[in-house]
């Protein structure tokens, strides 16, 4: 069994690696030391074998019926048991709702402090030190922490996709008592939407709009239509989702997805605080508003003023013939 | 069944002043988080579901503010936990877990983040802290099996996730959950005369330290401001040759 | 002896000496006064400009007001309402004003207060008191008052609606005009003379709910400004009230009239303080970023003049405002007082919102900025409650010319 100083949990969506949780394995990196990558579900070889490149002296493997759902009091029950049981001294994740369910848990249980969405490191006198956004992301704050345990998630748009290049490393399966988990959950249902288009947070485009979209009808209608003329994902602010436009995973913004793509359009999105904390480091931001003095329009590369209703009709044709 | 609302002051989000307010800036403002947890245990109270909702914060004096705004909107009596320490989750959760302890409430229901830290860590660790089931960044509540659990819907990455957890549990609020009530002018009366109990960790029997400094603050690049265009050819033609994106 | 409510010090701060000034608000004061500013900014301003054009009468926002506590500000707490001094109430309307751009919302609200409400408080039986005021309070009942007529406006009381006893009833026979809150009144304070030939004395007040047979409330009023208020004739025709609806006694109506006019007088602009202070922060707002000739207007001197002069008027409303309700907290005549309030007041915002107008050029005239709804609005306020006229005629008699 190996040791090492630094667990990473590893995120699976519908039995898939969640590719953005791949770049705490980066954070790792940087911080030195062994890692090893801890995964927790049911049914889970192949997903134990296709984790065995990123340099981890271990793919831990909690494989079980009782985990198939991922439940916060057995899952943080399961990592303090692996983390001890490995004598990893360092817990980390990516953000994202399934790691803040559980890891604060984990941490509490572990008698560690936590950093949520560490965007970079820093070291200092021989510590180190995590940057972090607060305030909607208005405020950056640089924070220290004391004693020898810590559990860090990272904001994936901050670190890059880890290479895979390493030799392969040994699974193991990690063994507990299934029966002595806590029982105080019970998982009844999730709404399942199939998709053909890219996970919001992966894609290289994303397509988002905002309450001006009117209705559902129209909002599938122009921000997906324009979404899928550039193969891109969709996003939506709070006020969309709140009107019942997009479902509340579309959600952009301080409290919904953190997102960096190569390209954002924002459709008739004035641009509150808190949305714009999360689309600030997409490469390409375009604005497209009725209203020449809404916020976008400070922070957009390319700005358009008019009225989306008319323009993205075209935007999607020109689009699409070329 | 008493509920216990565990609640933050934090400078007002909003920025824009309060109409007419005086000019003793920052206002500060109940986390809207935590008035979406406030206002739902006054909607389970409604209900007849819950007896008595205790309001809990910590804090120097002045978040007395925020206290009277809670009890305005309808919670029965508030604790401030005095404390002008600058604590941080895994302290506050530690702390929490004491006056729980001694108040034994049936349900926590509490913001999921607070607008200032945005950490979305202290429901977690003090569920994990007391060993409840906990259910995080919750849309809907319902209390089931005579109250002995409740079931929520939570809004997770993939969309709307239903969970049916034991009490006493660990809630936490998310933004469509409910839209809080404005403070009324008869609940502001009413709160003059509501008690606020004030204890100290001593009492409570916690020594807890923060582990986590803040050394400093500073804020990000800016994003400069880019070009308008003025057509859709245009906008296209720059995502093609200037931006390279298309 | 009726204890409306509690002098502003009793209840809020330590014994002053009289003859010392203390501007500052209490910290309950305070509180209030922020929970107005915040309920009213984040709760009653939509559709402003729609309602505004369509004569459309909020009906949502006034139940949100009654349930928030405005109507109910100065009744007294057994009868559903809060208590409080005029002091208080006046800034509470003040901020109101600030924070809510509806000036007919307001309107209503006031017509409601000082014409039924008060009324009803200062002279109403037991039973009519218990039997209306808690829903005056909480918002589910509209009051309003009928008073004027096709001939009687500024001649006040010379009525020709006539109240002639039958057997337990009284029957009226007349016609009403400027019935605000009309159309939506549950119950209005009706006016009539129950003899001619004794003028004045023959003025006798009723409660009359909406619905009585006989009373007819005609076609709405289409109005210049306050058009989300909506105002009515309306028309008694052999209309029975039940002699227990009988409001103060026979011949006192003259008297309750004054009462609550004077009233009405002295708070009824206290919303447009708050008006003016929002149009003042508006301009200075506009006159900092609109830029012309390279600089911002601000700079120009006639710009910056028409400001000042602004702040000046807001100020000086203010002041006349606190002292008239101060002195009425502490059951001082008031008569003269409330006049002069009403007529400064009015003045200096009719002289704002014609100055903002100026100040934001063209874009002041467009109905989308909400610029010169302020001023169809305010134009209004010279003259209800008595017109200017009337108001300058009072301070010279008590001036003693």
């Amino acid at each position: 069994m190996s040791m090492a100083e630094t667990l990473v949990l590893i995120e699976l969506d519908r039995q898939q690696v969640k590719r953005p949780s791949l770049h705490a394995i980066t954070l790792a990196r940087q911080l030195g030391g062994d890692y090893a990558l801890l995964v927790l579900g049911h049914g889970l070889d192949e997903i134990a074998t296709s984790l065995v490149s990123y340099g981890a002296s271990a793919v831990i493997v909690a494989d079980d019926p009782a985990l198939a759902e991922p439940l916060a009091d057995r899952y943080a029950a399961v990592i303090v048991k692996a983390a001890q049981k490995h004598g990893a001294k360092t817990l980390l994740g990516s953000s994202s709702t399934f790691s803040k369910d559980v890891l604060p848990r984990a941490a509490a249980l572990l008698d560690a402090p936590m950093v949520t969405d560490v965007l970079a490191i820093e070291e200092m006198d021989g510590s180190v030190l995590y940057r972090r956004p607060i305030n909607a992301g208005s405020m950056l704050a640089t924070v220290k922490l004391e004693g020898d345990r810590r559990v860090l998630t990272v904001r994936a748009t901050a670190f890059e996709a880890p290479a895979a290049d390493a030799a392969p490393c040994p699974t193991e399966r990690f063994a507990f008592d299934a029966a002595s988990l806590p029982n105080g959950m019970q998982f009844i249902s999730r709404e399942q939407r199939a998709s053909d288009r890219p996970d919001l947070t992966e894609a290289r485009v994303v397509v988002s709009g905002g309450r001006p979209l009117k209705d559902k009808e129209t909002f599938e209608r122009l921000v997906g239509g324009l979404a899928d003329a550039l193969g891109g994902a969709v996003g939506a602010t709070r006020a969309a989702v709140d009107a019942g436009m997009a479902p509340n995973d579309y959600q952009v913004g301080q409290t919904g997805k953190i997102v960096a793509p190569e390209l954002y359009i924002a459709l008739g999105i004035s641009g509150a605080i808190q949305h714009l904390a999360g689309i600030k480091d997409s490469r390409i931001i375009v604005a497209i508003n009725k209203d020449p003095d809404a916020p976008i329009f400070q922070m957009a590369t390319y700005g358009m003023v008019g009225d989306l209703h008319q323009i993205v009709p075209q935007l999607i044709e020109l689009i699409r013939r070329a | 069944m008493k509920v216990l609302v565990p609640f933050k002051s934090v400078p007002d989000p909003n920025d824009a002043t309060v109409a007419g307010a005086a000019a003793s800036m920052p206002k500060s403002v109940i986390n809207p988080f935590d008035e979406i947890a406030i206002e739902e245990a006054l909607r389970i109270r409604e209900r007849g579901e819950a007896a008595e909702i205790v309001g809990v914060t910590i804090g120097a004096v002045a978040v007395d503010e925020q206290i009277r705004a809670a009890l305005a909107m309808g919670v029965d009596r508030a604790i401030r936990i005095d404390d002008t320490r600058a604590l941080d989750p895994y302290a506050v959760a530690r702390i929490l877990r004491a006056l729980i302890e001694k108040e034994a409430p049936h349900v926590v229901i509490m913001g999921k983040q607070a607008v200032d830290d945005d950490s979305n860590q202290v429901g977690q660790m003090l569920a994990g802290l007391l060993g409840w089931p906990q259910a995080t960044f919750v849309s809907k509540i319902e209390f089931l099996d005579n109250k002995t659990r409740t079931r929520c819907t939570r809004e997770t990455d993939a969309g709307l996730e239903v969970v049916a957890i034991n009490l006493p549990a660990i809630i936490t609020t998310d933004l469509r959950l409910n839209e809080p009530r404005y403070v009324s002018l008869p609940g502001l009366m009413k709160a003059r005369r509501k008690p606020i109990e004030i204890l100290t960790c001593d009492q409570l029997g916690v020594t807890v330290r923060p582990l986590t400094t803040v050394l400093s603050t500073s804020r990000p690049p800016k994003r400069a401001a880019g070009t308008r265009v003025d057509s859709v050819e245009g906008l296209i033609a720059k995502l093609r040759q200037e931006a390279k994106v298309l | 002896m009726l204890k409306l409510f509690e002098t502003g010090e009793a209840v809020h701060r330590p014994k002053q000496k009289l003859n010392a000034m203390d501007f500052a608000w209490s910290d309950q004061q305070q509180e209030l006064l922020d929970a107005v500013g915040r309920f009213a900014s984040q709760q009653l301003n939509y559709n402003m400009i729609e309602n505004d054009r369509e004569g459309v009468f909020n009906h949502d926002a006034w139940k949100k007001c009654g349930d928030f506590g405005i109507q109910g500000l100065l009744v007294p707490t057994e009868y559903g309402g809060l208590g409080q001094d005029p002091l208080t109430t006046v800034a509470a309307l003040e901020r109101l004003g600030y924070a809510c751009k509806d000036n007919g919302l307001l309107f209503s609200i006031n017509a409601h207060m000082w014409t039924a409400v008060i009324p009803l408080v200062y002279n109403g039986t037991e039973a009519q008191k218990k039997k209306y005021l808690s829903g005056l309070c909480n918002g589910t009942l509209i009051g309003g008052n009928a008073m004027s007529e096709p001939n009687s406006g500024s001649d006040a009381f010379a009525l020709a609606t006539t109240a002639i006893k039958k057997d337990s009833s009284y029957v009226l026979n007349g016609s009403k005009i400027f019935v605000t809150n009309g159309p939506i009144a549950d119950l209005l304070v009706v006016f009539a003379t129950v003899d001619k030939t004794r003028g004045p004395d023959g003025i006798t007040a009723f409660l009359v709910e909406k619905d009585s047979p006989g009373m007819n409330v005609a076609r709405k009023l289409e109005k210049m400004g306050v058009r989300t208020s909506p105002m009515a004739e309306v028309f008694f025709e052999n209309c029975e009230v039940p002699e227990e609806n009988l409001l103060g006694k026979e011949g006192g109506g003259a008297f309750l009239f004054t009462r609550s006019m004077t009233w009405e007088r002295g708070c009824i602009l206290a919303s447009a303080v708050g008006s003016m202070q929002r149009l003042l922060e508006t301009c200075i707002r506009y006159a900092n970023e609109r830029k012309q000739g390279g600089q911002s207007i601000g700079k120009f001197q006639l710009v910056a003049t028409k400001i000042v002069d602004m702040k000046l008027r807001v100020e000086s409303s203010r002041q006349m405002l606190y002292h008239y309700a101060w002195l009425s907290g502490h059951r001082k005549a008031v008569y003269l007082e409330a006049a002069m309030t009403k007529l400064h007041i009015s003045d200096s915002w009719v002289k704002c919102c014609e100055d903002a107008i100026q100040i934001h050029g063209g874009y002041g005239y467009m109905t989308e900025y909400e610029v010169e709804r302020e001023l169809r609005d305010a134009i209004s306020s010279k003259l209800y409650s008595g017109t200017s006229e009337i108001q300058r005629n009072i301070i010279a008699s008590m001036l003693g010319l």
